[in-house]
Order: structure tokens, then sequence, then C-alpha cells
């Protein structure tokens, strides 16, 4: 930072934030250009970290009169280019902000500062028989206001849900430094006519800083079973999907790894068994020993009837985990594979699943790019991965006039741009695929009445938020 | 990056029934049997009804959760998408028909219970569950140690993913447990087990109806939102005032039943007055279908105009 004007910016965010730390040191800077996308760089004029919640609303007082973008991180594995400064201005790192303030059982809620980790939280929720479900595979490092800000999802969503479900109340920071409290333990409006938590969730940091939430437990469930079932075919595989998803065990979790990811995970060193050129379904039931021991058999012949004949499961923690390996190990190999990846997020009717697999085959082989899927098949959530180097020309176009392509057939057969990731700079040009003249209108004016001048994370969600100092 | 042009005109649902998906579009006048007669030939069921003949579009603006609710979340949770009309007479479409998304600021769970105020549902989107053929009722009788005591019991272990409904209901004087359950006939045994087990270890009746419908308990009056270890306090608070009161144990709800008056919302709102403080500062609130809509604060207003510009212009 040297020019008088980011000195200047040096300066005010000093006074701002006394207890906090102010970064402004390319070095420091560096490890805050991009998210979980990886190939896209906005590096920040600065970042700040605030002590705690009071020196955040310090900051959001002063915040308007800096002039520039403002833009919330949590751990920054957001796979949609959500925070990152892709209008330069100041990244605030809610790292400091990491209490578990309250957990409380009767009432099936606890109270967590934003910078709290996913998975921080459910190793202090454990010992007291309850658990907070989503469960996005970042959980390691995740924060859940990055959760809050994106609905997050993961594996388990098909019987749980997602973040949006498990949200009772937001305490949110608006630019002019004010505080309110959105709902809470009780999950209702509190004193506000309208339910306003419900447009702070999956807002994607356009409209507020987060400070903490009050989030729904449910009870751990007693006894997990998982299945791994190999399919020669789509077809078959689809068969299988589509008993599960009614059948009356209610799993928790269908997840696939079509034959290319199973190649991937084969060549490398966690290869664990699979068929060439099969499809692997993982399915996970979970819920009182009773009853879910009673619904073991049941699952199992569901998935050969549907046309395998390799099936696995098991309810011991050791044997679980190697059936699963295949599905975790895959997010690891993608990124050794290939110097950039993209991973895709949208969500289909299970009826086109088939259909828009081939389209995403047909278009990267035609484009030489190779594709992975690997996803939440309950949900017809898909997670194609373009595997590309973004160093060699024409790459990235390659695959963004592909990821086109998949959205425009995705809203053509009925479904949406983004499952879990949210939109964030990587989806925001297909919003018009999405919302007609109406309710274009109504979603834009959500941002204006909470943020008019986008100071708040610009250019994210909608393309056309743009902000003017 | 290629961007696409705007759209003229607004995806709107067409009604439709995806028996993979689970999921069904009909009209928000439609009734439960409309929903049964689509959804029953293929094994699905929407469990979220509160009255059998009044239609969808009143149960929503009357509360946020029905009993199966326990199970399933609120109508929000159930519901993915609508045809909205505008106040303009356009016709918007909000949501999606699949389950999962984050695509974009969450209009329909912000208007889904906003009764009239910012136009009108005409079509619903509903996420359907599997029919799984059998429906119990397991009634327990007991002392309200003892109900406190099995109500405890049945949410706090992995049975609680699995019961449809927990319902403490106060009704003339006196209280019971209400659960509901809903599984594959073969599993019924298991369940009835279960029951007996909780029964005897809290000291309670068990009354089980099997092979019976889900309990349609009607519109009620006044819908309290608080936490789940208040809901039965403030129903035997409330009983003494009022008809009948069901509290939907694991979501936190009151449904309040009142007789009929001339002077009924008088009545809904010295009922509710002495608790909306404590609901405040829990994050909770109260809506009934008789009175209208709190008035919205100074700050709420300014927000609410820039939203209501959107929502009027043509």
């Amino acid at each position: 930072m040297t020019s008088p004007v980011k000195s200047s910016l040096e300066h005010q965010l000093k006074a701002l934030l006394p207890r906090g730390r102010v970064l402004t040191s390319a070095a420091q800077l560096a490890g805050y250009g991009a998210d979980g996308l990886g190939y896209k760089n906005h590096l920040p004029d600065a970042v700040v970290i605030p002590a705690d919640a009071e020196e955040l609303a310090g900051f959001m007082r002063g915040a308007k009169s800096l002039g520039v973008p403002v833009v919330m991180r949590g751990a920054g594995t957001s796979l949609s280019g959500g925070p990152v400064a892709a209008q330069g201005g100041v990244i605030v790192h809610t790292s400091a902000l990491k209490k578990i303030r309250d957990i409380n059982t009767e009432g099936f809620w606890c109270e967590v500062e934003c910078g709290v980790g996913l998975n921080d939280l459910d190793a202090a929720l454990k010992p007291h028989g309850v658990f907070y479900p989503p469960d996005p595979s970042s959980g390691p490092v995740c924060t859940l206001g990055g959760n809050v800000a994106s609905n997050a999802g993961g594996a388990h969503c098909f019987r749980y849900g997602v973040t949006s479900n498990y949200v009772l109340g937001v305490e949110a920071i608006l630019l002019d430094g004010s505080v309110h409290r959105f709902g809470g333990p009780a999950g209702g409006r509190g004193p506000w006519r309208e339910d306003w938590k419900r447009f702070m969730i999956g807002s994607e940091g356009t409209l507020a800083a987060f400070t903490r939430f009050w989030l729904r437990l449910l009870p751990l469930p007693e006894k997990v079973w998982t299945f791994r079932a190999t399919y020669p075919d789509m077809k078959t595989t689809e068969a299988a999907i589509h008993a599960l998803v009614a059948h009356s065990s209610y799993p928790a979790a269908i997840e696939m790894l079509d034959p290319r990811g199973v190649a991937m995970v084969e060549s490398s060193q966690m290869a664990c068994g699979l068929p060439e050129g099969s499809f692997m379904l993982l399915v996970e039931i979970d819920g009182p020993e009773a009853l879910v021991n009673a619904r073991v058999q049941s699952v199992a012949e569901l998935l050969r009837q549907a046309g395998s004949n390799d099936v696995m499961f098991s309810d011991e923690e050791a044997l679980r985990q190697k059936l699963w390996k295949a599905r975790k190990a895959s997010g690891g190999l993608l990124g050794q594979l290939s110097p950039s990846y993209v991973v895709q997020d949208a969500v289909i009717p299970k009826r086109a699943l088939a259909e828009v697999l081939q389209l995403v085959y047909d278009e990267a082989d035609a484009a030489n790019i190779r594709a992975v899927n690997v996803f939440h098949a309950g949900d017809g959530n898909l997670h194609p991965n373009f595997l590309f180097d973004s160093r060699v020309p024409g790459e990235l176009e390659k695959v963004e006039l592909i990821s086109k392509r998949l959205m425009q057939r995705v809203i053509d057969v009925g479904g949406t741009l983004s499952g879990e990731h949210g939109i964030g700079n990587d989806k925001s040009a297909y919003m018009p695929l999405v919302f007609g003249p109406d309710s274009m209108r109504l979603q834009l004016s959500v941002p204006a009445a909470f943020n008019p001048a986008h100071q708040m994370n610009p250019l994210k969600v909608f393309d056309n938020r743009r902000f003017v100092a | 990056m290629n961007v696409f042009p705007p759209m003229l005109n607004e995806r709107l649902f067409v009604p439709f029934l995806d028996e993979v998906d689970g999921t069904l579009c009909l009209p928000a006048n439609a009734t439960a049997a409309d929903i049964h007669s689509q959804a029953r030939a293929h094994r699905l069921r929407f469990p979220l009804i509160l009255d059998a003949y009044l239609d969808l579009r009143s149960q929503i603006t009357a509360t946020t959760h029905a009993p199966a609710s326990c199970r399933f979340g609120p109508y929000c949770d159930n519901i993915l998408g609508m045809n909205w009309r505008l106040p303009s007479g356009r016709i918007a479409r909000i949501g999606e028909r699949v389950v999962k998304t984050t695509t974009g600021y969450d209009w329909l769970r912000f208007l889904l219970h906003s009764g009239s105020r910012y136009g009108e549902p005409l079509d619903y989107v509903l996420r359907l569950r599997p029919d799984c053929g059998f429906t119990a009722i397991a009634r327990f009788d007991g002392d309200t140690k003892a109900l406190h005591s099995c109500v405890s019991n049945l949410l706090h272990s992995g049975w609680m993913h699995w019961w449809d409904a927990v319902d403490f209901v106060t009704e003339g004087g006196a209280s019971f447990v209400r659960v509901m359950i809903h599984c594959v006939p073969e599993e019924a045994s298991i369940f009835e087990q279960q029951l007996e087990h909780l029964a005897a270890s809290t000291c309670t009746q068990l009354t089980l109806q099997n092979n019976t419908s889900p309990p349609l308990d009607g519109l009620p009056d006044l819908v309290i939102k608080t936490t789940p270890d208040r809901v039965i306090n403030l129903a035997s608070e409330l009983a003494d005032f009022t008809l009948r009161c069901v509290a939907l144990c694991y979501s936190g709800v009151v449904h309040v039943y009142m007789n009929d008056s001339y002077d009924l919302t008088e009545r809904i709102q010295a009922l509710v007055q002495p608790y909306t403080a404590e609901l405040h500062t829990l994050g909770g609130d109260w809506h009934s279908r008789w009175l209208p809509a709190t008035p919205p604060t100074i700050t709420e207003s300014a927000w609410l105009n820039t939203l209501e510009e959107a929502i009027h212009e043509h």
C-alpha cells in the first residue's frame, strides 16, 4: 500500500479498529485474493480482522465514509467467488468472532458467533447428544458465517435439509452501524412485522455483516448404516436413485460418483476396488437402533434389484469410513489432477439426471476438458467438476462456455443455478435465465432496501450490483 | 463471460405432479382432497394438513406450522415455489420446483405467510413425502409431571426424527400427549414397542389407535411461536382461557382454539399481551387470522417502502 489514497484508507481503518488488525502489505493480502474457486483472483486494498462483534459494529458505523466496497469473509472456502473483493475495497475477516455462546438442549438451539468453525460446533454439541445437521464437505475449515451467507448444504441434506432449515435467528449489522436481531432462539419474527431473516440467509454478504446466529438442533441419531453399490450404467443407477428417494427408510444421504470419478479414484493411492466404468452410489440410513436395523435388508435388496451385484454395507465405523473413502477422497484428488478446476452446482428434477449428465460429457469431451461428476443425487444437486489450466489461453473460456450451456439446460429442464454454493460472481451472469422481469425487480429490491449503494460485496449475485462511491 | 439477455416473461409454474421428485404444483385454493387425489396414486402424501375441507391457502395464512412439522419442518420448508399475483395483477414466479436452492434472495419464505399484504398466491409447488401406508395415533395420559417427562423422552432420543407429530393437548381441563406415527405396516410393531416402553418408563397410560387418519385440528385462532422448552407451560397457562390448546412440542408452537364470540379479537389480544415482551426477547412471535398484522416499526417501514415500490410497480 503506497498511494496516498491507500495510505489514507489504512489510516482510517486503524482508527476504526483500535484492537483489531489491519492488513495492507502485498504478502498479507495475497491469501485473500481468491476463495475455493481458486482461479479468479481479486486482491483487496486491505483486510481488517475485528477483535469482536463490538469492534465489527464500530467498523460498520464508519464503513460508509471509507468510500470503498466492504466484503465479509469467513474461512474463504466458498466455491462461487463470494467472499472476494471483486471491485477492490476492504475484506472483513471474521475469524476472531468464534465463541459458542450457548447450547440449550432443552430448547434445541444454540447461539454461535459467525466465525465458529462448523466442525468445532459439531464437536461442542456431541457431548450434549445433539447435532446441527448441515454438513458441507468444507466442514473442517468453513465457518457458520459463510454457511449462513451461502445457505450451505452437504451430503446429508437429502433428509435433513440445508442451512436455511436450521437458522432460527440472525444478528446483523447494516452499513449505518445499526445492529438488528432478526429472530432468535424461538425462530420467529421477533418484534418485527415481517420475517427479515429470510432475506439474510443465503444473501452472500450483500446485505449486512452477520455477527451471531441462533441455530436449531436435533438429537443425534443412535445408529448409522452405510451402503455402497456400483452399477454398470446410468439407467440402472437412475432406477436405484428413484427407488431410494421414495423408500420408507428416508435415507439421510444418497451420493453418486460417475465412472470418470471412479477412474480418478482407482488410478490414485486412494483406490478401493471399484469396478472400472461403474457408477457408484453411496447411501446412508440412520435412526434408532431397533428401527434402522430392521431396514437394512430392504435397502440392500432395493440396491440389488435396481441392477447392482456389488452391494456392500456396514454399521461399523471403520468399515463405514472405507465405504465413504472414494466419495470423500474425490474432492482432494480433483485438486491434484489439474492446476484449476470449477465445481458447478446446479439442481435439477431427478428425472433429468441422465440427460443433463450426458450434456456435461458431450460438451466437455468436445472441448477436450476433463469432467468428473461427484454429487448429491438424492437432491438432484449436480456438481460437475471441470478440470483445466487457467494459465493456458482459452481454457477458462471453454469451461465458461460449457457452464453457460449447462446452466441453460438446467433451467430448461426445470432446475436452478445453485443448490448450496451460492451465486457469487461465478454465476451472476446466468441470473437472467432464472428471473423474469417481475421477479427480477423483486430480487433487486432486496439489496436496494438494505444496501442501496451496493457497498456490501458488489458484483455478487447480480452482476449489475456495482458500487459507486 | 457471456451474459444472458433479460427475460421478457416470467417462467411461471404450470400445474404438474413429479412422482420421482415428489413435487406437486396445484392451485392455492386446492383442498386436502385435491392433493390426496393426485398424490395417493403415486404413494405420496402432503403431511401438513390442518383441515380436510378448507383450501391450502387458508391453512397457510392461519399458521406457519402443522403437527407434522415436528418431522418435516414448517410450511415454508415444504412449499418450494409459488405463482404469485402482484397488486398490479401481473404474476411473478417465486421459488423453484426443486428442493434445494440458493439462487437469489428468499422471497418465497418472506411472502408465504404475509397474508395479502403484497398480493396473493395463485399456485403452490408442494414437497410431498412417501406414503408408507400405516398411520397410528398414540395418546399418553397422566399427571402433569409424567406428561412433561413423556414429551422430554419423546424428543430427546434418536426416535424424535421418526415421530410425525409430538403434541401436548389441553382441552376441557384435561391434558394429554398425542404422538402420530407413519410407517410401513411391517414396522408398526417396532414403534408400538417403543411407545409401550415409553409409557412404562414415564408412568403414563398409553392408548394406541392403529390404522387411523392424521389428526385434523382445524385452523387455530391464535398461533404463538416460542422455544420448544416453553410450549407445554405456555399451553397449560392458556388452557383456562381457551377452548383448546395444541402445543407442537418440537416446533415450539402453540395453536390456540377459542370459543366464538363477538369480542373474540379483544380476548385474543388480552390473552397474548402478557407474553409479548418475552416472545420478542426470544425472537418468537404471535399471529392471529382474526387480527391485522403488527404495524411495522419506523426502521422496518423504510425497508418495506423500498420493497413495496418494487411490488407495486407496473
